[in-house]
């Protein structure tokens, strides 16, 4: 059975993924924002909520949640039932409440048009002291109940659905701390005896919330069918997707510390994958996503269309592009494949939760204050941006989902690793959170990366880093070295188990040759190696900074995030021949190149 | 509430409407060949349908990879499915969906109707095709699975033909059964529900704990209450490359309620119940469905208070109630007529409990049981489980499973079994699965039925002959665990006790213990992955064992409801 079939109960969102081979820990363009982006072109969304008065429906939630958060914290453990349980030391609840409109394309027409509104709490429950507490080591689910919420303001009706998430997660918890403190009690000291909790000051800032969304779907629907039949044009695209997301959302989030904050964000995205096969079987596929605050702001029909049917026909010169050597050589990798690469191999091992727990590899955990990158570079995520040159950043936000204040993080200096991105778990070298605590509704918060920002300071232009990886090519008594043009997110294993590796997917490589012939399109081409190895052999940097915004799925779910890196000449690369697919391309061309029946006009109907 | 029609959408609506008119005018099937349109609306109206036909025709003709096989039986099915769902809890809206999506299932088979490429998990690739009418993405849909299909079936042929080298014997049984064609163009269906006003009432069900005067006095002990609405509309599409064309469609449409909370010594407690139809004009309507919740709710309050069942074991005669028959008969009897095929390399008959059974007593000799897709309706209500042609393009027949309670016959579809060569129009399918042997719309008979005064005087002549208390059980949880359950006592009067669970419930019970069937007939529809319906009347059985359940009581609430602020 194909991959596609054992897929098929779920909606097409998902094929997205299977037919595009995308999994594990990865940045892609993608699907439905469930904590997208704020508005980047709303300066207004920043001023406090004294400017702008909240909705009625909004105050009755609020309300809601504050006052069932009071009334639990002053019961359990003190009145019926739970008198002789332990009081939580803290109980909060995060509101997700997001409208969206999503519509797919595939062939030329419409696959699916829809638009949701759902609101949900991700209710959490902390037993015990920061100290130790029911989330220490495997538990951390055990804090964690999800239920969804009224869609309106019906007070009586919330508070209930609260109390019943409270009583549930209470129950969870109190299991959850009693397996805690017995493992606690047989298990070997643990390497990092870090708290369970980090003491922070808790925020209050109600934001107004994100304004209703409107959507034109006949509009986009139209729009999506002209641009998903382009790729019907080329008669080597097996399958396309055109994927159009609109989101507008608001965070709310209230704790027994004294939390109230509110977060909006609005987030439209197009996504398109087309895909193709090689006639050894090799599967390839290109991805291209654009992203705005709202869909009036996505680029012009013209724009994407152009963007299409470059990628249609990069796919057709790919299909018969040569197959990859195995090579061992200097390489650039552009700017928005560098922003991927940094995404994968650095970003995700910079999160707080992977410098402790006894599967994590700690790549990096004893290496603050040491040089960990080529002096030259700088490595900040930084939230707090909305744009970066006129470009809308996915992984803006205002709080994190712990309601902490999202911030700048200068994550490495001058090559130096400075700090972790940190949501409120600590780690034996840092103690609190610094904003970065983000997750998906019905997850529990980590650290994960927001805007991750590369600077460098030996920049050189374009022109002349090619000029470079030649003459480093020539140097090494290599014929060629390789320009990464487009580079797609594998996965990376960060646990100790697994190698060191990392795998990240190049789509789009050129062999740049030392004698001047043109650059010759390659495919098959995989990366491998060690992420330490290839960061320390980053010799230069371009002038200019590329952006990729994608969702990133690791454990506390799928979140927009954005990288931001100019491209990098690295001074030594290992490649190898990507696994392939033995499948023969499709034995009949697609129905449209056949005579007889006549095809319809698209967008018919 | 977001109107989530599309113009298409609208266009069809308005079109199903007038089908609508059309539709109690049983739709004719024909036998074809060639395929001819007897129909009023021809396959060459329906551009869906035409696509299919051409993508067909073309992959007939041409779909050959060099060096192998030619197929030798292709088969589309695109499934049109439109969906609506509402559910609200504690009295307030909590999710509200629609969907429209389609689905097509491509089956190649491979080698000939005696052996060929099929398994038992049922062949096929299914991809997602357009919800435009275009044919040009419909086609290119079926292109890229068809593809797909053709590759899978060449590899699955030569592995099962190496396979089946490992045993002494052939196989007795075709792979597949041949098929006459049919053609048959049913009207488009369309989900016709006022949202609007469903909604609206789901909302107020889940309310009616704390609202209604009736039951709101025990709100605090009303855990969750949640209700919703369920449509669906099917419109199926099925070609094959035996000249088949078959177009039809079903809607059904449930609105449920489900309460539950504890008794105080934390035993778990639910009412989960609803009416089901095939159209949203037969769910009960409002006034009724409010009822049943307040019933519900007062039932839920009567089990709290309940004595919870004696701990020691009884066997003697229970009582069953038509409702609390059909899902016994849902769960042990029907699974067991439909012929699925076994695994490879061995020989029995069909897959669970009656595969020698052909022919041998499974019931009281009293008891029939028919499964007759073709009933449409019974006492007024419009059956689910009814079709005309089956999901592999075969008319439905009535097919009698059990007679004077002999096992006659099996429902089966295309796959064949031992004594069973041909397909008795029973193959149907899910959203997007193989067709298997399944029913359609089973009714359990009675050669002597007694009316339901006879059958409560039999029941408590046994326990005064016996001289104890008896029992009677009106309606199932899930794992057949009784919901509502009555001691009765030699007096006649009954009490309600919670916490039991049926001992010794099996198809030895169905087989020998049944002395006595009532003539008050239950509808069972059932709006699962495959519709269907199963009518039951109720059944004294003379031998049950009822037993307390042994679970352990989860812990009461840990602190208490809040309480409502603005009632």
């Amino acid at each position: 059975m194909t991959q596609r079939t054992n897929k098929l109960h779920s909606t097409n969102r998902l094929l997205v993924f299977a037919s595009a081979s995308l999994a594990g820990l990865f940045v892609a363009g993608v699907l439905v924002p469930r904590h997208a982006a704020l508005a980047a072109s709303n300066p207004t969304s920043t001023t406090t909520a004294a400017a702008s008065r909240p909705d009625p429906g909004e105050a009755v939630l609020m309300d809601a949640l504050g006052a069932e958060l009071k009334r639990a914290m002053a019961s359990l453990g003190s009145d019926g039932a739970a008198a002789q349980q332990p009081k939580p030391y803290f109980l909060s609840y995060a509101v997700d409440d997001a409208s969206s409109a999503s519509i797919s394309a595939q062939y030329g027409a419409i696959a699916n048009s829809r638009e949701d509104h759902v609101r949900s709490v991700d209710v959490e429950v902390r037993l015990g002291s920061p100290a130790e507490d029911n989330t220490h080591g495997d538990h951390r689910i055990s804090a964690l109940t999800t239920m969804p919420l009224p869609l309106t303001g019906d007070r009586d009706s919330i508070a209930r659905s609260l109390w019943f998430a409270t009583n549930r997660g209470y129950a969870r918890a109190l299991d959850g701390y009693l397996k805690v403190k017995t493992e606690q009690q047989v298990r070997a000291k643990e390497e990092d005896a870090s708290a369970d909790f980090s003491a922070e000051q808790p925020q209050t800032d109600v934001l107004p919330p994100a304004p209703p969304l409107a959507v034109d779907r006949a509009a986009w629907e139209r729009r999506l069918r002209e641009i998903s039949s382009l790729f019907t044009q080329y008669p080597d695209i097996i399958a396309d997707q055109v994927e159009f997301t609109a989101s507008n959302e608001t965070d709310y989030f209230v704790s027994s510390e004294g939390a109230r904050v509110s977060n909006p964000s609005q987030v439209a995205r197009l996504v398109l994958v087309a895909r193709t096969r090689a006639a050894d079987g090799m599967d390839m596929f290109r991805a291209e996503t654009f992203e705005a605050d709202s869909p009036a702001h996505l680029p012009d029909q013209k724009t994407i269309a152009d963007k299409a049917n470059a990628m249609a026909k990069n796919l057709e010169a790919l299909r018969v592009a040569p197959i990859t050597e195995p090579f061992n050589g200097p390489a650039i990798l552009s700017g928005r494949a560098s922003a991927v690469f940094f995404h994968e191999v650095l970003g995700h091992r910079l999160e707080g939760q992977r410098q402790r727990g006894d599967e994590e590899g700690q790549t990096f955990t004893k290496l603050l204050g040491k040089p960990i990158l080529p002096s030259f570079l700088s490595v900040a995520d930084d939230p707090t941006l909305a744009t970066f040159q006129g470009t809308s950043l996915s992984g803006h936000y205002d709080f994190d989902d712990e309601g902490q204040a999202a911030r700048r993080v200068d994550l490495i200096k001058n090559g130096v690793l400075q700090t972790f991105l940190m949501s409120r778990l600590p780690i034996a070298s840092v103690s609190q959170s610094n904003g970065h605590g983000r997750s998906e509704a019905g997850h529990m918060p980590t650290g994960r990366q927001g805007n991750l920002i590369v600077t460098s300071s030996k920049t050189v232009p374009e022109s002349e880093l090619r000029a470079m990886l030649i003459a480093e090519a020539k140097k090494q008594g290599k014929a060629y070295g390789l320009y990464f043009e487009d580079i797609s997110s594998g996965f990376a294993v960060t646990t100790r188990r697994s190698p060191q590796a990392f795998q990240v997917i190049p789509l789009v490589v050129y062999r740049v040759y030392v004698d001047g012939r043109p650059d010759e399109l390659v495919r098959g081409v995989s990366i491998v190696g060690t992420p330490q190895a290839a960061l320390n052999r980053i010799v230069a940097t371009g002038d200019k900074q590329d952006i990729f915004n994608g969702i990133c799925g690791a454990e506390s779910g799928s979140i927009p995030v954005s990288a931001v890196a100019p491209a990098m000449l690295v001074s030594e690369i290992e490649t190898q021949r990507q696994a392939q697919g033995t499948a023969r391309p499709p034995i009949l061309p697609p129905p449209n190149a056949t005579p007889g029946e006549p095809v319809s006009k698209k967008g018919a109907n | 509430m977001h109107m989530l029609l599309t113009e298409l959408q609208i266009k069809r609506a308005s079109f199903v409407f007038l089908a609508a008119m059309a539709l109690s005018v049983t739709t004719s099937v024909s036998y074809a060949a060639p395929p001819q349109a007897s129909a009023q609306t021809s396959a060459k109206d329906d551009p869906v349908l035409r696509a299919m036909q051409a993508e067909l025709d073309r992959e007939q003709a041409q779909l050959l990879l060099p060096g192998m096989q030619r197929p030798y039986f292709i088969e589309y099915r695109l499934d049109d499915v439109a969906s609506y769902e509402a559910i609200a809890n504690y009295g307030a809206l909590v999710r509200e969906e629609s969907s429209h999506q389609r689905v097509v299932r491509v089956t190649v088979r491979i080698g000939s109707y005696a052996t060929d490429s099929s398994s038992s998990r049922g062949e096929g690739t299914i991809t997602l095709a357009s919800v435009d009418d275009s044919p040009e993405a419909i086609r290119y849909s079926l292109w890229s699975a068809t593809d797909d299909a053709y590759k899978n079936a060449l590899r699955a042929y030569s592995a099962k033909q190496a396979a089946l080298k490992r045993f002494e014997a052939p196989p007795t049984e075709k792979d597949f059964a041949a098929a006459k064609p049919v053609v048959q163009i049913g009207p488009i269906v369309a989900l016709d529900l006022d949202r609007a006003e469903w909604t609206r009432h789901i909302v107020d069900a889940s309310g009616l704990y704390t609202s209604d005067p009736q039951v709101s006095f025990f709100a605090a002990d009303v855990q969750y209450s949640t209700a919703s609405l369920r449509a669906q509309a099917v419109n199926r599409y099925l070609v094959n490359t035996e000249g088949t064309v078959v177009r039809q469609g079903y809607a059904g449409y449930s609105a449920n309620i489900s309460v539950g909370g504890q008794a105080a010594d934390g035993m778990q407690l639910s009412r989960d119940n609803g009416t089901v139809a095939a159209t949203a004009k037969e769910l009960e309507a409002w006034p009724a469905f409010r009822q049943r919740v307040i019933d519900n709710l007062k039932s839920f309050e009567a089990l709290r208070h309940a004595p919870v069942v004696s701990a020691e074991d009884y066997h003697g005669p229970v009582l069953f109630s038509g409702d609390a028959v059909a899902d016994v008969m849902d769960r042990l009897f029907i699974p067991n007529v439909e012929a699925d095929r076994p695994e490879m390399g061995t020989t029995a008959r069909t897959q669970g409990i009656y595969t020698s059974s052909f022919h041998a007593r499974v019931l009281p000799e009293f008891l029939n049981a028919t499964d007759d897709p073709l009933t449409t309706t019974f006492a007024g209500h419009t059956l689910l489980g009814a079709y005309t042609v089956d999901d592999e393009g075969v008319p439905a027949q009535a097919v009698n499973a059990a007679v004077n309670g002999k096992l006659e016959n099996y429902l089966i579809g295309r796959t064949p079994v031992r004594d069973l060569p041909e397909s008795n129009g029973h193959g149907r399918a899910a959203l997007g699965q193989a067709a298997r042997s399944r029913s359609g719309v089973m009714i359990f008979k009675s050669n002597a039925p007694v009316s339901a005064a006879e059958l409560n005087a039999r029941l408590l002549s046994m326990a005064k002959e016996q001289g104890r208390d008896v029992y009677s059980v009106e309606t199932l949880g899930g794992d057949l665990a009784p919901r509502v359950l009555y001691l009765i006592h030699p007096d006649g009067s009954r009490e309600l006790v919670r916490g039991a669970v049926f001992d010794e419930l099996d198809n030895r019970s169905l087989r020998s213990d049944i002395v006595a069937a009532g003539d008050d007939e239950y509808v069972s529809n059932s709006l699962g992955a495959v519709p269907t319906t199963t009518i039951a009347p109720s059944l004294l059985f003379d031998d049950i064992g009822v037993k307390r359940a042994t679970e352990e009581q989860q812990k009461l609430p840990y602190y208490s409801p809040p309480a409502p602020a603005n009632k």
